[in-house]
């Protein structure tokens, strides 16, 4: 169960490159996707899941050229869009019967039955009878994984699911997907670091179409342990800290004073505190330096 | 609001659509102008001459009609100025703006408005650009005049747009939805139909100018007796009811807006409804989440063909429920059924008798009107559908399921055919409860369904097929809609442009009709195969639908059409190609077979061929010729084989005082064999015009014989053409199809403008009756005066065949039925063959032999028809001459050969549907028994006609049909009371004032007519039922008796009008000789109306009646131009307060009715009675009277039973 990616390309008509060169192996379990808005993530993940063709490239799965050959991968897909419509006036377990349907189950009864389970994993079951566009932005990305769990996929694309979510709602969300990637590849994208943290046990970050970095969580922090430098400074100072600091990222305190987390492979001055990496910090000094590549490019 | 104003100006000067709509409709307007100012004359053949087709009510009409293109540009216009803002959830920003409710709704409105006159403009240009192109025909238009445009576009066409805006605005603006502003759009197409439904009486034309919103009507109102002249050169007449119409729809515009206004709220929502009551429930979702295990039950997919095949069956469903429960559905098809409804009220109408509703009749109520309806469904919901998961965003989800994009296509093409299949069933259902409302039972289920779900439904398909592809094509459902919609009205008029075949038109081809007796006939064949033709490249096309379906997500055409490219892969690409070369083959199989196989001549080829066939043979117009004296004809039908063949004799006899060297053969195209008893030469065979000259080795002297025989019989059938007029059942076969002899002018070139373009000289038709030399034939046929006629005629078994004459002998030989008639009195050489499955009725009156002929079943007014048969035999022998025959017959035959009867000798074939089928309701006053008084009519022919035959002059037909017309009226008046006459006489006015108008040639008076329908019926029958008024019934038909005594079986000289006119004028008395003058002499027509009237009650219970009324006379030249004075300076005029022009009149010294009416109760119901009724001698325009009457007076009127011709019969009575 292996997705292989190979020189992904795709430029659209207004000359944006979204993906831009790709080549990356995902094998199975969650492989968490993190990039900011606009990185691209979408346009990779569309392009996996069989809605557009890259310019070039090329995209395997189980050995299969999913581009040559969709149908295949799409029996073994599982989709949930970042965001979706659904028919008006129709009702969750209606849905799910189309869409039982439209992937292939012919069995009235097995489609009764699988609709069912899906209804009760995503605990949809007591709001089965109601229509779909009337749901919570929750419960619709439950839907969203109980109609993507009807062809019992072994390729999973979840495309920035929690955001909008609550912090029950993504709790339970995260742990309906964490039980369903153990027997399968689900790729997860997201510009929460925090789900990545929870989830998953691969990962990539992407900026402006590329792949900045291939890792796994617990690799990226141990990476950057004794780099992570901390310390309070006033509003005032942040612009002269800033010209003297790589400084990855900064948040307030409620005295309006600022916590400062900096990057240096040695204690950067006195006043510094040694930290423990976090994941952000991985995230931040990835973007940070693809920042500064972009720039001296232009 | 100057600022919303500007920025929505802005936006649209930047959006690219807006200057795609100003080209298209440019284009559009320079294409129609160009069409009718004659662009395309050298492809289509030529236009009528006389019509200025840019005259300021030709510029009017063909401005405004572009204009109803614009309507539908509007919701995405006008509407969509306050849509976007929904759309793209500006509005919860931009209604927090500092600008008040006015300047919004202010600025999007008169911006909007600002951008859809702008386009009109555009048309403006568009037609004046496309009048001047060079290549125009010139005798069609005039010099340029700025002034029609602007009063086109200021007084009707802007209000128009602000009307229809306003409630396309105020539509969109509450339900937020652009749908919704089509839906109305539609509507208002109709909205003209509608009110002239419930308006539909002649005297409601005041509401139904008042209650248009469009103005059309008011101007109708104005313009509808206009002669072709006046409609030349009038200006468009801005008056009184006109200006109100337009005051009162600015008005309705003005109070929609200000409604708009009022409930218009920046944070509203949409509006919707909702039948169910939603009970509130209260949700509390489960917040604490536990850790579950998945374990999905196993479950088996199937991917396989016929999987998908009823995955695409069950999906339809689900798509028709969603098309059967949306809004626009319900409108549409619920105003559609309406329609059913409201126009089956008055089916098969004629003289306001309804037929029994036979189920034909039935099936043809769908008519244009709801198969429009249904199309603009199919049209928008093909759209809708196909376009409907990525409208709800659900596409992302479906795309990449392993569906394929075949079965999600056809799933929305079943769902449609499920539709449409659904609105035809309400078809059916509203057929049979008609028929069950009216108490007729004879329900033909098996026809039904086979008319609706196979022959009308193949269309309906195959242009669902062509509305697939285009709204694949297009992203935007409403654009699609256009282009369909613009097809769908366009393609069949694309012979305007000189495409006339119909297998380069798609969906066209050959329609079929049904009749009781010949069911569908050869219809079917041809229909089937050109329907064969257009659902194989349906089919095509909806495999170009598949490969250029949206899945997934795409971009640019680009990427469309790579990606339409790949999955053009060898198994479509082979299946595409097999319906493409089947198209190919089959289209050019009809091809073959429509010209090369058989020669196709195109308009234009015919205008040319005319041109020469006048410029060759003319020259043989009066080149003396035998007379054929004797017709002796085996005719043998095939019903089964619809073949024929005739084998004939006819006898020729040289009439005139000069050797005759050659004669002139003119025949048809049928495979024939002519032999004549006289040595000969072919010296001119023609295979074009089947004009061919033998001249004899020695002439034929004085009163020589000759025989000719010929042979003639029908090329074979193909199943796409019939070769022979013989059908299955009901043949009717007519003389013209045997050869005659001389050269016929009916094929000259009419249009004098048309024929000096080629050259030709200018055409009067005929010579007048004053000029003696050309009284030597009848109007009928050039080659014979009076004629012995026998015949055999023979057919199939099941059948009776009919010839004029008595029958002499019947028998049966191999398996063949023989008929033989003989005639035992001259007749004209004017006969017809009828075959069918007859049942016979016969009756004997006074010795002669009454018998009908009639379909089984087709039973309904046989009495009607004998009592017609016997009135009419009575009043004509009574009141002119005996009767030359010893039976009179009806015979029926099927409505596909027309729907009129004609009398032959002793024979009259009538067709079924006018008179065999009616519903006659003698209780009702407006309801004409019209099987009776047709039958009178055909009846009276057998002296208008058949005894007393006028000479190929100018007027003949007076003798024949006004006088046949006359008799009908006058034995229809014998068992009516005097209302019920006034109705008819009203009709046949109505009738003659609005078609004279559509004359493009000329409008002679009676005596010299040219034969017009609207002047030797409508017009001649009111003349002579005037003038048994004026000098009484008994005056009147004396003297023509004296008349028919001397003329009737009369040889050369020919009798004409003018012999006529002075019988009866012999019998005026000198102060009514003005009635011959303006009734034969020349076209005058009265304006006789009631101004005011007054009442008082006297003392001694008597009432005094006041009336004012205008007569005035005016007369016409043979264009229509109107003229006042017979001899200079004796004009009479009256110069009325408040009006700008004064009235003029001919001289007046007329008798005029004028009558007062009251009201009585007569079997329990109110009836007109009579309390004054008396001519008035009038010789001013303007008059007063004062009469004293007995009773209470409730109407009173002026010529009040409508005898004279009156240009406006609507204003010659008036209620007190």
């Amino acid at each position: 169960m292996k997705l292989s990616i190979q020189n992904l390309t795709k430029t659209y008509k207004n000359g944006v490159k979204a993906i831009d060169n790709v080549s990356i192996e995902i094998g199975t379990g969650m492989f968490g996707l993190l990039g900011p808005n606009g990185a691209g993530k979408s346009s990779l993940m569309r392009t996996i899941a069989t809605l557009q063709d890259p310019d070039s490239g090329k995209i395997f799965f189980e050995g299969n050229d999913i581009l040559e050959n969709k149908m295949e991968l799409r029996k073994t897909l599982g989709y949930l869009p970042q965001s979706f419509g659904v028919y008006p006036k129709m009702s969750a377990e209606d849905l799910l019967f189309y869409f039982a349907t439209l992937k292939g189950i012919s069995s009235k009864q097995e489609q009764r039955r699988i609709v069912q389970e899906v209804l009760e994993i995503t605990n949809l079951y007591d709001m089965k009878d109601k229509n779909v566009a009337g749901y919570s932005g929750g419960m619709k990305q439950r839907f969203g994984i109980a109609q993507l769990l009807l062809n019992n996929p072994r390729l999973i694309i979840v495309d920035e699911p929690t955001a909008g979510l609550d912090p029950a709602e993504r709790h339970r969300f995260l742990n309906v997907l964490r039980e369903v990637g153990t027997n399968s590849t689900v790729i997860f994208s997201t510009h929460i670091v925090e789900d990545v943290k929870e989830l998953c046990n691969e990962m990539a970050i992407l900026n402006g179409g590329r792949i900045l970095k291939h890792t796994t969580p617990m690799e990226a922090t141990k990476e950057m342990e004794g780099q992570i430098w901390t310390k309070t400074i006033s509003r005032e100072e942040l612009d002269a800290n800033k010209t003297m600091f790589d400084i990855l990222s900064s948040n307030f305190n409620q005295d309006n004073t600022l916590n400062i987390r900096v990057l240096s492979e040695t204690k950067p001055s006195e006043d510094f505190k040694a930290a423990t990496p976090q994941l952000d910090d991985v995230y931040f000094k990835y973007l940070k330096e693809d920042e500064v590549n972009a720039k001296t490019i232009v | 609001m100057l600022k919303i104003f500007k920025f929505e100006l802005k936006y649209w000067f930047k959006n690219p659509t807006f200057y795609v709509f100003l080209g298209l409709f440019f284009l559009i307007s320079v294409l129609f102008a160009a069409i009718s100012g004659g662009i395309f004359e050298s492809l289509t053949g030529s236009n009528v001459s006389t019509r200025i087709v840019n005259s300021p009510v030709g510029i009017n009409d063909i401005f405004n009609g572009i204009s109803i293109f614009i309507w539908f540009l509007i919701p995405s216009v006008i509407g969509a100025s306050v849509y976007r803002d929904f759309k793209s959830n500006m509005h919860s920003i931009l209604f927090s703006y500092p600008f008040t409710k006015a300047q919004y709704l202010f600025g999007k409105f008169l911006s909007s408005l600002f951008v859809v006159s702008l386009i009109i403009l555009g048309i403006m240009l568009g037609i004046m650009l496309g009048f001047k192109l060079p290549g125009t025909n010139e005798q069609i238009l005039t010099s340029f005049n700025i002034v029609p445009y602007l009063k086109a576009y200021f007084v009707f066409i802007i209000p128009n747009v602000l009307f229809i805006g306003a409630i396309v605005f105020g539509v969109v603006t509450f339900t937020r939805n652009i749908a919704a502003g089509f839906i109305a759009i539609i509507l208002f197409l109709f909205i003209g139909d509608i009110i002239e439904i419930i308006f539909d009486q002649d005297k409601d034309i005041l509401y139904r100018s008042l209650l248009n919103p469009f103005g059309g009507e008011a101007l109708y109102y104005y313009t509808k007796k206009w002669t072709l002249a006046e409609r030349n050169v009038n200006p468009i007449p801005i008056q009184e009811i006109l200006i109100y119409n337009r005051l009162i729809w600015i008005g309705v515009s003005t109070i929609l807006f200000s409604l708009i206004y009022k409930f218009f709220q920046f944070h509203q929502n949409a509006i919707s409804f909702s039948f169910k009551k939603n009970e509130g429930e209260r949700f509390v979702k489960q917040n604490f989440g536990n850790i579950i295990n998945i374990e999905l039950p196993k479950v088996t997919f199937d991917y396989s063909f016929l999987y998908n095949l009823k995955a695409s069956w069950k999906f339809s469903n689900m798509d028709l429920k969603y098309i059967i429960r949306s809004w626009p559905f319900i409108i549409i098809a619920g105003v559609g059924v309406l329609f059913l409804v409201i126009s089956s009220t008055t089916f098969g109408e004629i003289f306001g008798t309804n037929t029994y509703p036979r189920t034909w009749q039935m099936l043809l109520i769908p008519g244009t009107i709801f198969t429009f309806f249904l199309m603009i469904i199919t049209f928008l919901y093909s759209g809708l559908l196909i376009h409907r998961s990525r409208t709800s965003g659900i596409n992302v989800i479906e795309d990449c399921t392993t569906i394929p994009n075949w079965t999600l296509i056809l799933s929305k093409f079943i769902a449609l055919l499920k539709m449409q299949a659904l609105l035809f069933l309400v078809v059916i259902i509203s057929g049979i409860s008609i028929q069950t409302y009216r108490g007729y039972y004879d329900y033909e289920i098996g026809h039904y369904l086979f008319d609706i779900y196979i022959l009308q439904f193949a269309s309906v398909v195959i242009w669902t097929f062509l509305a697939f592809f285009i709204q694949t094509l297009f992203k935007n459902t409403y654009i699609g809609f256009f282009v369909l919609l613009v097809l769908y009205i366009g393609i069949p008029y694309l012979s305007a442009i000189g495409i006339e075949q119909s297998i380069f038109k798609y969906n066209q081809g050959p329609g079929y009709r049904y009749s009781d007796m010949n069911g569908y006939g050869a219809f079917l064949s041809p229909f089937f195969i050109y329907k064969a033709y257009w659902t194989i490249l349906g089919l095509a096309l909806f495999i170009l639908s598949i490969t250029l379906w949206t899945r997934g997500i795409t971009f640019s055409i680009k990427e469309r059409l790579s990606i339409a490219k790949k999955r053009f892969n060898p198994k479509t690409a082979i299946s595409f190609g097999v319906l493409i070369i089947a198209f190919f083959s089959l289209g050019f199989k009809i091809y073959h077979e429509n010209n090369i196989k058989n020669k196709r001549y195109t308009q234009k080829d015919r205008e040319l061929q005319r041109v020469e066939w006048e410029k060759k043979y003319r020259k043989y117009s009066s080149f003396l010729q035998p007379k054929i004296v004797a017709v002796d004809v085996d005719m043998q039908i095939f019903p089964k084989e619809r073949n024929f063949k005739a084998i004939g004799e006819y006898t020729l006899v040289n009439k005139t005082d000069k050797p005759i060297d050659s004669i002139l053969l003119n025949h048809n195209d049928y495979p024939s064999k002519f032999e004549f008893s006289k040595e000969n030469n072919l010296v001119s065979e023609d295979t074009v015009f089947h004009f061919d000259i033998y001249r004899f080795k020695t002439p034929m002297q004085p009163n020589d014989t000759l025989k000719f025989t010929f042979e003639i019989e029908n090329k074979e059938h193909t199943a796409l053409r019939t070769s022979s007029p013989i059908i299955e059942n009901g043949t009717f076969f007519h003389n013209t199809h045997f050869p005659s002899i001389g050269y016929p002018d009916g094929q000259e070139l009419r249009d004098d403008g048309i024929r000096e373009k080629y050259g030709l000289p200018k055409n009067d038709l005929r010579p007048h009756p004053s000029d003696s030399t050309a009284l030597g034939n009848t109007y009928i046929a050039k080659d014979a005066d009076w004629i012995d006629f026998q015949a055999t005629v023979s057919t199939s078994m099941d059948q009776i065949a009919i010839a004029p004459g008595y029958l002499q002998k019947e028998w049966e030989k191999d398996g063949r039925r023989y008929f033989q008639y003989k005639m035992d009195s001259k007749i004209l050489n004017f006969y017809a063959f009828n075959s069918a499955r007859y049942e016979v009725v016969k009756e004997n009156w006074n010795d002669i032999n009454l018998e009908i002929y009639y379909h089984k079943g087709h039973d309904y007014n046989l009495d009607r028809m004998m009592k017609g048969l016997k009135e009419s035999l009575k009043y004509n022998s009574e009141n002119f001459s005996p009767y030359q025959h010893k039976q009179a017959r009806i015979i029926e035959f099927p409505l596909t050969e027309g729907s009129f009867a004609q009398s032959f000798p002793n024979t009259i074939p009538y067709s079924e549907s006018v008179g065999f089928i009616a519903e006659v309701n003698d209780e009702d006053n407006e309801a004409l028994d019209y099987p009776y008084a047709i039958t009178a009519h055909e009846v009276a022919h057998q002296w208008w006609a058949h005894q007393v035959i006028g000479a190929d002059v100018l007027g003949a037909t007076m003798l024949s049909e006004s006088l046949s017309e006359y008799v009908s009226l006058k034995v229809l008046e014998k068992g009516y009371d005097k209302q019920k006459m006034q109705v008819f006489l009203k009709d046949a006015l109505d009738k003659y004032t609005t078609s004279r108008t559509f004359e493009t040639k000329r409008e002679k008076p009676l005596m010299y007519n040219d034969g017009q329908g609207y002047v030797r019926y409508q017009k001649g029958s009111l003349v002579f039922y005037a003038l048994s008024d004026y000098i009484g019934e008994e005056k009147l038909n004396n003297t023509l008796k004296e008349y028919v005594e001397k003329v009737k079986f009369q040889t050369a000289p020919y009798t004409t009008s003018e012999e006529m006119v002075s019988y009866i004028e012999k019998v005026t008395p000198d102060s009514l000789k003005y009635v011959i003058d303006d009734m034969f002499r020349t076209v005058t027509l009265y304006r006789n109306k009631i101004i005011s009237v007054e009442t008082e009650e006297l003392e001694n219970g008597k009432f005094k009646v006041d009336i004012e009324f205008e007569v005035a006379k005016s007369r016409y030249n043979d264009k229509g131009k109107v003229y006042y004075n017979l001899q200079e300076g004796d004009t009479l005029s009256y110069q009325k307060e408040g009006r700008k022009k004064p009235l003029y009149s001919a001289p007046l010294a007329d008798y005029i009715e004028i009558g007062i009416f009251g009201e009585e109760e007569k079997d329990g119901k109110t009836k007109e009675k009579e309390l004054y009724l008396k001519k008035h001698k009038i010789t001013e325009i303007h008059n007063k009277v004062s009469i004293i009457v007995d009773e209470k007076p409730k109407e009173v009127g002026v010529d009040p039973y409508y005898k004279l011709i009156d240009r406006n019969s609507n204003d010659n009575r008036k209620d007190i």
